[in-house]
């Protein structure tokens, strides 16, 4: 495998594209956290919705954990538009098929491909580990690893967000429209996921019935649900009327969804025309 | 040896069927020409072999094994068109090739300089014409010396010295005993270079041996006279000839290849009463051969 994604690096290495966006990504994480410890300090500490909410810090051991993976998980687009132009650059320039012709199986062909979605997931979760690290150290508080564990739910979204991005680089093979569809399917999604969750609140409120929220079931919102803001006196407030969460169960979804995707992505590949 | 042996190979894309039970053998050391009209399965026959298209049914073996990418490594293959990633130089996209390939870097120089690139090895593929693209593909099929090449329709695109370039660069390397497996609609190319050919029309294999065998040309005399009656009579009587055509108010006469005697001919139907007002020899072309053989 380390053989095949040397090749990969070969690709990759002088893309302009993919430096970009790598830039964007990386820099984006830092900002994105930046602005939420500033608008934090400045203006939420400093309002009158202080007395609602009490003195909230997002970034104080623990809390840093789960902040910057919740909030760094908004840039999860761009790894994913990575791949899907890794993806459908091959089949524009037909070099699927001469990666084929020059002696690689299918499998290595779409493996390699999948072990670049991974490991791009698993650098965005490094890049999200030290983001939280700094600025959790910025806050003076002491160090903890209580609440590390949303680096992972990070990383695992970013691997769900990419295996979807393959999948349907794999099914459009043309790069515009493949994004297109990718944005499309995403606002679907979420469409369908806010009415679940309204229905959800809905059957607790009236029905008595608690099925959790249901939004958090679909693919993508699965890997969403996972990641969310830390708990604060104003997210506290309206636990009443919300469904329970039940972790677990987006979790083992989440990994369920992943692994269909892979296979329909393999599948697809080792079994058709090229 | 047989380097290729295809056996009965099917390929429907839905209601069309692009190969129909095509079975043949491609012997060691051979340049092998697939010879046929646009459209008549050349590319997807090769496509199969090579793990690109997956066939209907139909078995087939690579240095008389199950083909897997292990033998892939070991053939240069170049089908239908250059495949490069555009935002690469030339070289670049050789590093990948000869990595796939699990040959090393050192080849590359040589290539470059066999299809004269060099020059714009630092280039980027997507500021190519045509014919470097197409000469790009070559040097990539030629990286580590493989012993056997795969090429479909090499000449594309490329200008008359660049044809007889990669047409010496072929039959050079048959020298050296590489076996060439070439997809071609260009009979002048097949004839020139090949050794054995297989002849496709629309899915179906019509021939296949070798060239001389499949591509014979015949030499042909046009006789005519005024009486063209009389002449036909007296052509009953006169031999040598294989087979006969009245045409335009003239009879053909096919001979096998150097037997015609034009004076002898004349003086058969002067001898006879016919005095002939047309005598032509005609060289059969291999165009109407393929014609006869593709129509």
């Amino acid at each position: 495998m380390i053989t095949l994604l040397k090749v990969e690096w070969l690709k990759i290495k002088n893309y302009t594209a993919f430096i970009i966006l790598s830039s964007f990504f990386a820099v984006g994480v830092v900002t994105v956290n930046y602005i939420i410890l500033t608008v934090n300090k400045n203006i939420i500490s400093q309002s009158q919705a202080v007395v609602l909410t009490g003195k909230f810090s997002p970034f104080q051991f623990d809390k840093t954990w789960q902040t910057t993976s919740y909030a760094s998980g908004w840039l999860l687009l761009l790894p994913a538009l990575m791949i899907i132009i890794l993806i459908t650059n091959e089949f524009t320039f037909r070099t699927h098929r001469q990666n084929i012709l020059d002696g690689w199986s299918r499998q290595q062909f779409i493996h390699v491909k999948i072990m670049m979605a991974l490991l791009i997931a698993f650098l965005s979760a490094i890049l999200v580990f030290f983001t939280a690290l700094a600025f959790g150290f910025s806050s003076g508080t002491s160090f903890s690893t209580h609440g590390i564990s949303h680096v992972g739910f990070f990383f695992l979204k970013a691997l769900s967000y990419n295996m979807i991005a393959l999948l349907i680089g794999v099914l459009i093979r043309r790069t515009g429209f493949a994004i297109g569809v990718f944005f499309i399917y995403m606002g679907v999604e979420n469409f369908i996921s806010q009415l679940l969750d309204v229905l959800s609140v809905r059957l607790r409120s009236r029905n008595n019935l608690d099925l959790g929220s249901m939004g958090d079931y679909l693919p993508m919102n699965s890997a969403d649900g996972m990641l969310t803001f830390p708990e604060n006196p104003l997210k506290a407030m309206t636990k009443g009327v919300m469904p329970t969460d039940y972790p677990w169960l987006v979790l083992s979804l989440c990994i369920a969804y992943m692994l269909f995707f892979y296979w329909l992505t393999v599948n697809r590949m080792v079994k058709t025309d090229l | 040896m047989s380097i290729l042996s295809i056996e009965n190979i099917y390929k429907n894309y839905g209601s069309v069927k692009a190969l129909k039970g095509v079975s043949f053998n491609v012997p060691k050391g051979s340049v092998f020409g697939i010879l046929g009209p646009n459209g008549s399965g050349k590319t997807t026959m090769l496509g199969i072999i090579m793990d690109i298209l997956k066939p209907t049914s139909g078995t087939y073996k690579l240095l008389n094994e199950v083909p897997s990418e292990k033998h892939r490594r070991q053939i240069g293959t170049f089908l239908e068109t250059p495949n490069f990633y555009h935002y690469l130089s030339a070289e670049r996209n050789l590093h990948i090739s000869a990595a796939i390939k699990g040959r090393g870097v050192e080849d590359i120089p040589r290539v470059l300089e066999m299809v004269n690139l060099t020059q714009r090895k630092k280039s980027r593929f997507s500021t190519f014409s045509l014919g470097m693209k197409q000469r790009l593909a070559i040097a990539s099929c030629l990286l580590g010396n493989p012993s056997v090449l795969i090429l479909d329709e090499p000449t594309n695109g490329l200008d008359p010295v660049g044809i007889a370039e990669i047409r010496a660069l072929i039959k050079k390397l048959q020298l050296e005993g590489t076996t060439i497996i070439m997809a071609s609609h260009l009979l002048d190319e097949v004839e020139k270079v090949c050794t054995h050919v297989a002849i496709l029309k629309k899915g179906e294999l019509v021939a296949t041996g070798g060239v001389n065998e499949i591509l014979v040309n015949e030499d042909i005399v046009e006789i005519g006279a005024a009486n063209l009656s009389a002449l036909q009579l007296s052509v009953e009587q006169f031999s040598g000839y294989t087979s006969k055509k009245v045409e335009d108010n003239l009879i053909q006469l096919f001979y096998p290849i150097g037997t015609i005697n034009l004076e002898g001919i004349n003086r058969h139907f002067f001898n006879e009463g016919i005095v002939l007002n047309h005598l032509q020899l005609k060289r059969k072309s291999l165009e109407s051969k393929f014609m006869e053989l593709t129509n």
